[in-house]
């Protein structure tokens, strides 16, 4: 039964024409990238991840999902909450589904799986693109880390494929609480809104050193630390404790929408 | 109407429990309870510190600088605040350390023969052969060596106690206090050595300042796992579109770095000692063709960092931090030392 729903949830979503648009737009951006450095040449260098970019196509979906985290992930995440329960209620639809015989909590599962759903296609769409126009513009011969080690193609994709799961978690987690945004407005571009300038405003507040005790309250601290699936060997505590900021934030959004959810008219 | 108050009383909890999540990972982990150990003389922990030969470990090392530098953006590593490094020793010679600094990372393999140094911010790699010493980064952040030296250079100038016990790392180790004898003058307080109850082994080194409550500076592990450790870690092959070259070759590009002539005269071949044990000045002249090749632009770095200072001995600048202080004459003489600025003030005069 449950099954079903999700998998009508996921389907529903897929067929809106601006899921599809973005999802290509997303493709892109890891194409825009490995074009980018193919043309910028052999020079290698510089601050960060980009300076193992060249000839190692590899990095290529880890720096774009790496330089996406940041804004464009979440702004896709949100789009999907936002049309989760705040797009369904300025429809009419979601009175339909209140009404329904069917528990709330439930139903608020299954928009956080068809939310999880679609941010690990996106993130996986983009991470293959990334591989594949890596691979065509930059050449590859196993995957170079930052630590300056070499792996075999196969250890390459297994970081790859872990990063992937890191990424969609934190983008799942900012969806959660944008769900808990979505369950109070029939408006949308509120919910996108709220989030995205949360996102910024976070950014913005882990930039000035004199707030240092608040850092650890933003989901966004823990964006950076993610990078250290790219030395070697893998030092695990910042990805933890990234994970489970972000699982912290997953915890409260789901909690927060449930209430809201439950306590609604109709 | 009762699954409607149990669904909410979930969701209240899931809230609740992502809160205190939160707070939690915010608190710094706490030291814990301090381990009971059996006595020891200080002077056996100091044999120990002195003979200790550490065997194969892996671990993650935190420098904690609270020196009380000013940050600058071109060197955030003086800046204050904490810095982590990852090292890998198999105990016969063998080292590898990752320095991590933002998104980029240094790796320095060293296998007892060559040593190959990394760096993702130049894709460089540096590769020197038959140095079967040490790397000096290596020595640097390993508690272990600064305990050694700190405990060989002045243990007859201090008052050593073991004072209680504390957990480093997840492992119980004896507190070692060096105090300076009143005679000293010095700015340091007190430095602490965590050294570990079983292996004999210095885990964390804090220095202590006068007037502060916080170390000025600390070292030691965060984590460590003792034993043997994989191979592979001290072998290094170059990544295929690396530059390689040799220390020759990097130093002739090092030799344009404003620094390196003060670093050079302060670390030169027979540095001029004054005084011994904590008040112990290193003095040095640097060459007159060093400090006119100083550029503006690092010349301004400077006149930041210090204060003009002049008196019987002539004039020059006065670099303070609280652990140590660098008097450098205009006329090149250089002196540096764990002591007030008044004691480099009557040191100067007999830098040759």
């Amino acid at each position: 039964m449950i099954t079903r729903q999700f998998g009508s949830e996921v389907r529903w979503m897929l067929r809106r024409p601006r899921t599809l648009i973005g999802l290509l737009g997303l493709a892109l951006v890891p194409i825009v990238i490995s074009f980018g450095v193919w043309l910028a040449g052999e020079e290698s260098g510089g601050p960060g991840i980009a300076a193992i970019l060249g000839g190692n196509g590899l990095v290529v979906p880890i720096f774009t999902l790496f330089m996406s985290l940041n804004l464009l992930l979440p702004l896709v995440a949100s789009i999907w909450a936002a049309d989760g329960l705040a797009g369904e209620a300025q429809h009419g639809t979601l009175r339909g589904l209140l009404v329904a015989p069917v528990s709330r909590v439930r139903l608020l599962f299954v928009k956080l799986f068809g939310l999880t759903a679609m941010s690990l296609l996106a993130v996986t769409l983009m991470a293959v693109v990334g591989i594949i126009a890596g691979t065509a513009f930059l050449g590859t011969d196993g995957m170079t880390t930052l630590s300056g080690t070499t792996l075999g193609t196969g250890e390459g994709l297994l970081r790859i494929a872990l990063f992937i799961v890191l990424v969609t978690f934190q983008m799942v987690s900012i969806g959660a609480v944008a769900l808990a945004v979505s369950a109070t407005t029939e408006h949308p571009l509120v919910v996108q809104a709220a989030t995205m300038v949360s996102i910024i405003v976070f950014q913005v507040l882990g930039q000035f050193p004199a707030l240092d005790w608040l850092h650890p309250f933003l989901i966004t601290t823990g964006f950076p630390g993610l990078i250290d699936v790219m030395r070697d060997p893998v030092p695990l505590d910042q990805i933890w404790d990234s994970t489970l900021l972000a699982g912290c934030y997953l915890l409260i959004g789901t909690g927060l929408a449930a209430l809201r959810l439950i306590t609604k008219d109709n | 109407m009762n699954k409607r108050k149990a669904s909410l009383a979930a969701a209240a909890a899931g809230v609740v429990a992502g809160a205190a999540g939160l707070s939690l990972l915010a608190m710094p982990a706490g030291a814990g309870q301090p381990p009971s150990l059996p006595d020891v003389s200080p002077e056996s922990l100091v044999e120990q510190v002195l003979t200790s030969k550490p065997g194969a470990f892996g671990g993650t090392v935190e420098v904690d600088n609270q020196l009380g530098l000013p940050a600058i953006a071109e060197i955030p590593q003086l800046a204050d605040g904490k810095h982590s490094a990852r090292v890998w020793t198999d105990g016969a010679g063998k080292v590898r350390l990752a320095l991590p600094n933002g998104q980029s990372e240094q790796t320095i393999v060293s296998d007892g023969t060559t040593t190959w140094s990394w760096n993702s911010v130049t894709n460089k790699v540096t590769k020197a052969e038959g140095k079967t010493e040490q790397p000096e980064e290596a020595k640097a952040i390993d508690p272990a060596t600064a305990a050694k030296e700190i405990v060989g250079l002045t243990k007859e100038f201090s008052d050593i106690s073991v004072d209680g016990t504390a957990r480093v790392a997840n492992r119980a180790a004896y507190e070692l206090v060096l105090t300076p004898k009143a005679s000293e003058k010095t700015l340091v307080r007190e430095v602490r050595i965590a050294v570990d109850s079983e292996l004999k082994m210095p885990l964390r080194v804090a220095v202590l300042t006068n007037g502060t409550a916080e170390p000025a500076g600390t070292v030691g592990f965060r984590e460590i796992n003792v034993g043997p450790q994989d191979p592979k870690l001290f072998e290094f092959t170059p990544p295929a579109n690396a530059e390689v070259t040799t220390p020759e070759a990097e130093k002739g590009e090092r030799g344009e770095r404003p620094e390196a002539g003060l670093e050079q005269a302060l670390r030169g071949e027979n540095p001029q000692v004054f005084g011994s044990g904590w008040d112990l000045v290193v003095g040095a002249r640097i060459p007159a063709d060093a400090m006119t090749q100083v550029p503006a632009e690092a010349q301004g770095l400077v006149d930041r960092f210090t204060k003009k200072v002049s008196g019987g001995w002539g004039s020059g600048q006065l670099f303070t931090t609280k652990i140590a202080t660098v008097l450098i004459a205009d006329d090149g003489r250089v002196v540096a030392g764990a002591v007030p600025e008044q004691v480099l003030f009557d040191t100067i005069g007999q830098v040759k």
